[in-house]
């Protein structure tokens, strides 16, 4: 320091720097305050007023049909809520400065016209709201509401409401293969059906990302955003035919009440790679509106019903006989219509004719009870059981649908004398639909049986595509013994009671129908109503298809004649609809009825 | 020895001397330089640095933000535009199911006929009836309808605006409960790259 500098001046330049230490003293107080004493508390507060999360969706996959039409898609829906304590008079003031007031009645009747509401109601919910809790902030006005009715009241500009967005399912198909679809609840568990079964397919994740905001709303700040990217769920592929699922739900759902019957149900399955292409059934439910449908229809009739097959189990009789050489076509049996047996039992047919003598394609084409009975004898109770069981009796379930049953037989040492004889035309034990289709499927691909499926695939958001697995194809008859069945069965179409009904012009196909009495919970069976069946696959000369139709309890034409006009329509809309070209029109080789 | 003798006793110099001796003569100190002024270039160039690196970096600052707040906007925008295709998907919805479409062909006047008839193109062989379809369609899907759709909720037929899918006919009055018409998206403006079509 220059000496000479007055002592004033130092005095003025000591002032000056311990004023501006001083200054500098409080900043650094104050820095401290901030950043270490009350830090915790600024970064609380930089959280929740600078940061924000938002959802982001993840969807939930489709579920399509063979051709990829959609059966099943996600979209968003929206809860609407109110705020209580904003639900009252609004002072407005418009741009140009008038001001004037919107009452609470008139934005509930706003509010109400959106929604489909009374606005008494909208009104009610807030004063009962009000009266209960008066401090609450949010009561909730309805559910599921539309993205256009969402726009709609957004529009209002009423500060009292607010949403919830909501993903929810929409089925762009309606009833068409509703049953087997399923439906979710409204919280979005998958509760039936297939979104059930392929729910680990099907299943989305939400994710999220968290960002810092300005002050002007929505404007993020750059960098500061955390991102938890949404998965996305993956798509199902049926093997359903949702144009030929439309035409048999509504067939039999004509033909369920043409008949007066309590319900019916037809399936489709493709014999050589037992895909199923229609499972329909009336009554049948529409997804988008469960509520509407009786609990009861809301499951799949076709995999849940267990039934007492009846007279199409005679084929498989016959079928054993063949097969274990105990029998061909031409074996003879004098049979009446009543007979009561040696061992006690007593059945006879569900016509009256004279004892006469069948062969065993006779007795198949007449149908007749006691005919089969003889016949069954050739065989032993073990080998008949057996020879059900190969054929999947009591196989356990055959596609693995949500609530899909079993049948139930008892075990040959169980057999009291009316069984042993009723087992042989498919009495006595009960089946499910799929179970008795995968029978004829069995002989209508030449003695081996391919598992039936639903689900074609799964196809993961980033493309890989993985197959259900399968039980293997089995062999269960020989190709000499389908093909003997083939013909015999042909040979039932063409000649049986209900030939002319069910003749489709330009083709030969192969049928048999059940009529099976229902049993009454005391172990005798009900009288005069029948679970009526029957069974068809075409062309005969190289099966395809194999089609089942099946009518519970039908009053018109009580016995299994009832279904001869669905199976008719049925079969005739397959062949046209897979563009089959027409063959002979009648079986090679007609057989003998009698002897 | 004092100095006075130091300068007597000193050895005589020779005549060049006073040459050497230094000339002790006061003067003034002569003239300072001029005290030079400072570049003003440096200082402008010093000061102009830090002022530009603040402009720098505000303007940066701001077009980063700025960005952000076009972000915003077109957020907003996506947003509308989402809700807009929700809302017009909900409107199509059910239109192409089959039971919209075939009580639509049913209010033509179509048919499905019982017995088709192929036409081999290799001879022009015709396989089958070869009869024309008769004028009985084997299911009523337009009287009969039994295959519901919620999302139709009661439209009319587009063939028969007095008929649904579900066969009765409608009231004349039109349902109320419609969705809002929705409005076309709002034109896009400079900046958005459009996809190319065929």
């Amino acid at each position: 320091m220059n000496p000479i500098a007055k002592r004033s001046s130092r005095r003025r330049t000591m002032v000056a720097s311990g004023f501006v230490l001083l200054v500098l003293g409080g900043f650094v107080l104050r820095l401290v305050d901030i950043q270490v004493v009350h830090a915790a508390e600024h970064v609380e507060d930089a959280g929740s007023k600078m940061t924000t999360a938002e959802t982001l969706w993840g969807n939930r996959g489709s579920i399509v049909d063979e051709h990829g039409v959609v059966l099943a898609s996600s979209t968003m829906t929206y809860d609407v809520n109110i705020d209580p304590t904003l639900a009252k008079d609004l002072k407005i003031t418009d741009a140009d400065g008038t001001k004037h007031v919107r009452t609470w009645d008139e934005q509930a009747s706003a509010i109400a016209e959106v929604l489909g509401m009374t606005p008494d109601s909208i009104k009610k919910i807030v004063a009962d709201k009000q009266a209960t809790e008066p401090e609450s902030q949010w009561a909730q006005l309805t559910r599921g509401v539309t993205t256009a009715q969402y726009q709609a009241l957004r529009n209002l500009e009423i500060p009292a409401l607010d949403y919830d967005a909501v993903p929810a399912r929409a089925y762009p198909n309606g009833a068409v293969a509703g049953n087997l679809i399923g439906f979710e609840s409204s919280d979005g568990e998958a509760l039936a059906g297939i979104e059930r079964w392929q729910n680990d397919c099907l299943e989305s994740k939400n994710g999220s990302v968290k960002y810092q905001f300005g002050a002007d709303s929505g404007v993020r700040i750059p960098g500061s955003e955390k991102l938890t990217p949404a998965q996305d769920g993956g798509k199902v592929q049926l093997t359903i035919d949702s144009d030929l699922q439309w035409y048999m739900e509504q067939m039999i759902a004509e033909e369920t009440q043409n008949q007066k019957a309590v319900t019916g149900t037809v399936t489709v399955v493709d014999v050589k790679t037992g895909a199923i292409r229609a499972a329909a059934q009336y009554p049948a439910m529409d997804p988008n509106d469960v509520l509407a449908t009786d609990p009861a229809h809301r499951g799949s009739a076709v995999f849940g019903t267990t039934f007492e097959p009846g007279s199409t189990f005679k084929a498989i009789t016959a079928a054993s006989l063949l097969e274990e050489g105990v029998a061909n076509p031409m074996t003879t049996v004098t049979a009446g219509d009543f007979e009561r047996f040696a061992n006690g039992a007593a059945l006879g047919d569900s016509h009256s004719h004279p004892v006469q003598t069948y062969t065993l394609a006779g007795a198949l084409i007449d149908s007749s009870n006691v005919a089969l009975s003889h016949l069954g004898e050739l065989l032993p109770d073990e080998k008949r059981w057996e020879w059900l069981k190969k054929f999947g009796i009591t196989g356990g379930p055959v596609v693995g649908f949500p609530g899909e049953e079993n049948g139930f037989m008892r075990p040959p040492s169980e057999w009291d004398p009316q069984t042993h004889y009723t087992t042989t035309f498919g009495q006595g034990f009960t089946a499910t639909v799929p179970q008795v289709v995968s029978a004829y499927q069995t002989i209508a691909n030449d003695g081996v049986r391919v598992p039936l499926s639903l689900v074609e695939s799964c196809t993961a958001p980033d493309g890989t595509v993985t197959t259900p697995e399968k039980r293997d194809s089995e062999r269960v008859i020989s190709e000499k013994t389908a093909a003997d069945m083939q013909l015999m069965l042909e040979n039932v179409a063409f000649q049986s009671s209900v030939a002319d009904q069910i003749r489709v012009p330009g083709y030969s196909i192969a049928a048999k129908t059940g009529t099976a009495q229902k049993t009454d919970s005391n172990g005798g069976y009900k009288a005069g109503v029948y679970f009526t069946s029957i069974v068809g696959f075409a062309p005969a000369e190289d099966p395809q298809y194999v089609v089942m139709i099946t009518l519970d309890e039908p009053k018109r034409v009580t016995s299994s004649a009832a279904t001869a006009p669905a199976l008719q329509k049925a079969m005739t809309h397959v062949l046209q609809s897979y563009r089959i070209v027409p063959g002979r029109s009648e079986p090679e080789t007609v057989l003998p009825m009698l002897k | 020895m004092s100095l006075a003798n130091a300068a007597v006793v000193t050895a005589p110099r020779p005549s060049s001397a006073p040459e050497r001796a230094p000339q002790r003569r006061l003067q003034a100190v002569p003239a300072a330089a001029p005290r030079r002024r400072p570049k003003v270039g440096y200082a402008i160039v010093a000061f102009g640095g830090a002022v530009a690196i603040a402009v720098a970096q505000m303007s940066l600052s701001v077009l980063t933000t700025q960005s952000s707040y076009e972000l915003a906007q077109l957020n907003q925008d996506k947003r509308a535009a989402t809700l807009q295709a929700q809302e017009l998907r909900d409107e199509v919805a059910g239109l192409s199911s089959p039971q919209y479409l075939a009580a639509n062909a049913a209010g033509l006047g179509m048919v499905i006929d019982g017995a088709p008839s192929f036409l081999r193109l290799s001879d022009g062989q015709i396989i089958g009836d070869g009869a024309a379809a008769g004028s009985a369609s084997t299911v009523d899907a337009k009287g009969r309808g039994a295959v519901g759709n919620a999302l139709l909720d009661k439209r009319p037929l587009t063939t028969d605006p007095e008929a649904t899918i579900e066969g009765k006919k409608q009231e004349t009055k039109a349902p109320v409960a419609d969705a809002p018409k929705a409005e076309l998206p709002p034109p896009v403006t400079e900046g958005l790259p459009s996809p190319t079509t065929r």
